[in-house]
């Protein structure tokens, strides 16, 4: 905010302080004062805090530190005006800095004393005591309290208390001594909006005096809103008004096209001006040669709206999102082509409310055509203060067919909020006649551009019927009798074999040779395991007579005869009679009798010695495996 | 006088004639060809709850529990869809196209399905016997299981040492056949019986207990699996398979 300074003519200056009552500061004294306006107040009303420093050259006095008011909140400020005199030869200068609080809470509070920072020495004001009343304590508008002066003789801040009596329409706003009557207020054009659907918030400046020049304290937020600025003209229009008896003038500061994003109570916050306007003075010289100016804070009101979600009633299945009112137009560049010849189609969608939310392309996938990625294009535009959108997607497609091709109709689903219900709308179908490609007399057709058959859109699979019955499932097969018998009579049918099997074995002798001879190489090879666990000199005993019997046992088993009657001879004999050959039959019987004299004639037998009898034995027992019949 | 009576006789004859014929569409497979027909017609309602009405005969068809996911597709409750799609591959896993519709349905719900972490070979063997129903898995058991009986039979009436061999050896391979075979139908039935939920509301809050006064740990949405634990009075222990896991109102979940 611009501070403006009204600076005073010599002569001019000379008329005035016949007019001042008495002269606030002599040379090189400097005096501080604190002066606050009202004095009572309501709780939540504003009171405009001036403190006041006189004296010579006041250009680098520092605003005061504020920091020591716990019970009020500062709303705004500081504002500064300065004022010359010049009195008989000498100037004096005041510089006044201006505050607008808000009383945190009732009861009788404390402005405390105030320190300035005047040619390096701080001066101090006086307490100020403000009384608050609780809301609705303070009933007449029509005597506001006087200003309260903390320090005597001097003139106020404002020439004169209340002004020329004007009307309090708003309590809230504190009219200061001589401030004129300026308010700011917010208005929306509806307070109960869908979310999504534009609301109008306008931002007016009534006041019956000369607005010099104003700005916003802070930019303007709006949350839970999406907000697009409705420009208002650079010279603000002017209205006249009515505010219940007096004629008032209306500025339009600020238009704003809103759109709640979220549902619910929203409130959007008030918004503070810094106002400079021509001061009412009742003196008619000060206000023929000078424009006396005051710069007034001033706030809006928070305005509260209640958004509603879009009802979930009729809500198309391909809702778009969008809110408004909107028409779709799509057109083709021409009805016909050929294959492999570019068409153009444009779809245009446009209307009353945002676009935002539609995303998607709205041409489908087509089977027939080549699509490329579409040109999109959105403009928003304001007319009457409505936003107007319009989204214009641009299509390649190259048709890939010959034949009657159609571009589907584009539908478009939106919530219309005056009619608070949803809407379909749909563009025709636009026939294109795709012919075959170029031909020349007598040259081959141009190969067809191939292109694989693409799935455009996904479904369920149909429904299953039945056509020879329903069959009940409840059951699984697993868990059936049926199920149980067929494991249990394999089982039972191998169970009645081996018990049939053993009830039949041949009892004569001959079934009792064969199961002897079957096993006679499984007790040869448990002898050997016995041999070789003892495989040591002190064991060599034991070790000589397992081998012996392995290689002796196994041809009593073989041949079905007693093992203690089998002498070497009949060794010799019953292995001949079977046809095993001579040489084994010679290695058979140097193994044994090679046992037989470790056995009987204990010589120091090493265990090279006895590792190399047993593997003999070893060798013997499996060629003998294999020349005799099984 | 004539005419009324006329008009008033014909009137009370189509009512006959209506409830004759909703009266003869009682045996389920009437029951079945109406839903169809309504569901065909687009009255995806009026078919849902013909479907439900077999079901309630007590007849589980997976023809039946498919077609009612379909209409509850249609209506847009995820829910009842993924619930009965799952019924219908439960009882008859090779159902390819109830796999993907169930796919489909599961990629518009809220809860995006968290993939536990399985290496490659034990997924493959997973999927394969997801294919295998129970039932056929039962019989390339029973298959198995009376080869390997008919072999032993065999083996016990062998009289020489050769074909006692042979028969050992060809007893062996049988054998094993039928261990694995007896996996796999053990494995498949395990995966049939798996408690499993789905959930039926909206929005359910997921809790650290029992109760309504327990901390929200998480919350999921219609149509999401769940592997149900334990129950306690109108509470269900669940987890997803990312491990979080927690307790929900058992009004919410519809055990598959």
């Amino acid at each position: 905010m611009r501070r403006r300074r009204s600076l005073g003519i010599p002569l001019a200056a000379a008329v005035l302080l016949l007019a001042m009552p008495a002269a606030p500061c002599f040379a090189q004294e400097v005096t501080v004062r604190a002066q606050a306006q009202p004095m009572r107040v309501e709780e939540g009303d504003q009171v405009t805090l001036a403190i006041e420093i006189a004296g010579e050259s006041l250009d680098q006095v520092p605003p005061p530190d504020l920091s020591q008011i716990d019970d009020f909140q500062i709303l705004g400020g500081p504002s500064s005006s300065t004022r010359f005199q010049w009195i008989n030869g000498r100037t004096s200068s005041s510089k006044t800095y201006t505050y607008l609080l808000r009383p945190r809470h009732a009861g009788s509070l404390t402005i405390p004393s105030l320190g300035v920072l005047v040619h390096g020495q701080t001066l101090r004001t006086r307490p100020i005591e403000i009384e608050v009343l609780r809301a609705g304590g303070l009933r007449s508008p029509a005597a506001p309290p006087p200003a309260g002066s903390m320090q005597g003789g001097g003139p106020g801040v404002g020439p004169g208390v209340g002004g020329p009596g004007l009307p309090r329409p708003g309590a809230r706003q504190p009219g200061g001594a001589g401030v004129p009557e300026v308010r700011v207020r917010s208005e929306v054009d509806d307070h109960t909006v869908y979310v999504g659907q534009q609301l109008t918030l306008r931002v007016f400046l009534d006041t019956q005096t000369q607005i010099l020049n104003l700005g916003l304290q802070d930019p303007p937020t709006f949350p839970g809103f999406w907000a697009e600025e409705i420009k208002v003209p650079e010279n603000l229009e002017v209205k006249r008004v009515q505010i219940g008896n007096a004629p008032f003038n209306e500025y339009t500061l600020m238009k704003r096209a809103l759109f709640p994003t979220s549902t619910g109570s929203l409130t959007i916050p008030p918004m503070s001006y810094q106002i400079q306007v021509r001061r009412l003075s009742q003196d008619p010289i000060e206000s023929f040669f000078f424009t006396p100016t005051e710069t007034v804070v001033r706030r809006t009101e928070p305005v509260t709206v209640n958004v509603l979600p879009l009802p979930a009633a009729g809500k198309p299945s391909g809702f778009s999102g969008a809110v408004g009112s909107f028409n779709i137009a799509v057109t083709a560049d021409r009805a016909s082509s050929q294959v492999n010849d570019a068409i153009g189609v444009k779809v245009r969608i446009s209307g009353e409310g945002s676009l935002n939310a539609l995303g998607a392309s709205p041409l489908p996938e087509l089977s027939d055509f080549k699509q490329y990625a579409p040109k999109v294009a959105s403009t928003v535009a304001i007319q009457n203060d409505r936003l107007r959108s319009e989204k214009i997607w641009d299509y390649v497609l190259i048709p890939l067919a010959p034949g009657a091709q159609t571009v589907p109709p584009i539908t478009l689903s939106f919530f219309d909020p005056r009619k608070k219900e949803y809407r379909q709308i749909s563009s025709p179908a636009i026939p294109i006649q795709v012919a075959r490609g170029a031909e020349r007399a007598g040259a081959p057709a141009p190969a067809m551009n191939q292109s694989d058959v693409r799935q455009v859109r996904q479904d369920i699979h149909y429904i299953k019927l039945a056509p020879r019955g329903l069959v009940d499932r409840s059951r699984p097969f697993y868990r059936s009798t049926l199920f149980a018998l067929l494991v249990l009579m394999p089982f039972a049918a191998d169970l009645g074999l081996l018990v049939y099997a053993r009830a039949t074995r041949d009892p004569t002798h001959a079934g009792r040779r064969l199961r002897r001879e079957r096993r006679a190489r499984g007790r040869a090879r448990r002898r050997l395991k016995e041999a070789r666990r003892r495989l040591a000199p002190a064991t060599s005993r034991a070790f000589y007579a397992a081998v012996a019997q392995a290689l002796t046992e196994y041809v009593a088993d073989k041949f079905d005869t007693a093992a203690a009657g089998l002498t070497h001879q009949r060794i010799e004999e019953l292995l001949a009679g079977a046809g095993a050959p001579d040489a084994l039959r010679a290695d058979y019987h140097r193994a044994l009798e090679a046992c037989d004299y470790a056995r009987f004639a204990p010589t120091s037998s090493i265990g090279e010695e006895m590792q190399r009898t047993l593997q003999a034995a070893e060798r013997i027992l499996v060629a003998l495996e294999r020349s005799l019949p099984g | 006088m004539n005419r009324r009576f006329a008009r008033g006789a014909l009137a009370a004859l189509a009512l006959v004639a209506i409830d004759l014929r909703a009266a003869r569409a009682s045996t389920p497979e009437e029951l079945f060809a109406k839903a169809n027909s309504s569901y065909e017609e687009g009255r995806f309602e009026e078919a849902a709850d013909t479907y439900g009405t077999i079901l309630k005969y007590g007849l589980k068809d997976p023809r039946v529990l498919y077609n009612l996911g379909n209409a509850s597709f249609k209506l847009g409750r995820l829910g009842p869809a993924i619930l009965n799609y799952e019924r219908a591959l439960r009882i008859d896993p090779s159902d390819l196209e109830a796999r993907d519709n169930l796919q489909l349905a599961r990629a518009r719900i809220r809860d995006r399905a968290p993939e536990a972490e399985i290496p490659f070979p034990i997924a493959a063997i997973q999927g394969a016997l997801q294919i295998l129903a129970p039932d056929r898995m039962a019989v390339l058991f029973l298959i198995a299981w009376v080869a390997a009986s008919a072999l032993g039979g065999s083996f016990l009436l062998a009289r020489t040492e050769t074909r006692r061999q042979a028969l050992g050896y060809l007893l062996l391979g049988g054998a094993t056949l039928v261990l694995l075979a007896g996996l796999g139908l053990f494995v498949t039935v395990r995966m049939n019986l798996e408690p499993v939920g789905i959930v039926m509301q909206d929005r359910v809050d997921v809790r650290s207990g029992p109760a309504e006064d327990n901390t929200i740990l998480f919350t999921v949405h219609e149509g999401t699996r769940l592997q149900l634990h334990g129950r306690r009075e109108g509470w269900f222990q669940v987890s997803l398979p990312n491990a979080l896991s927690g307790w929900i109102p058992s009004a919410s979940v519809e055990a598959v």
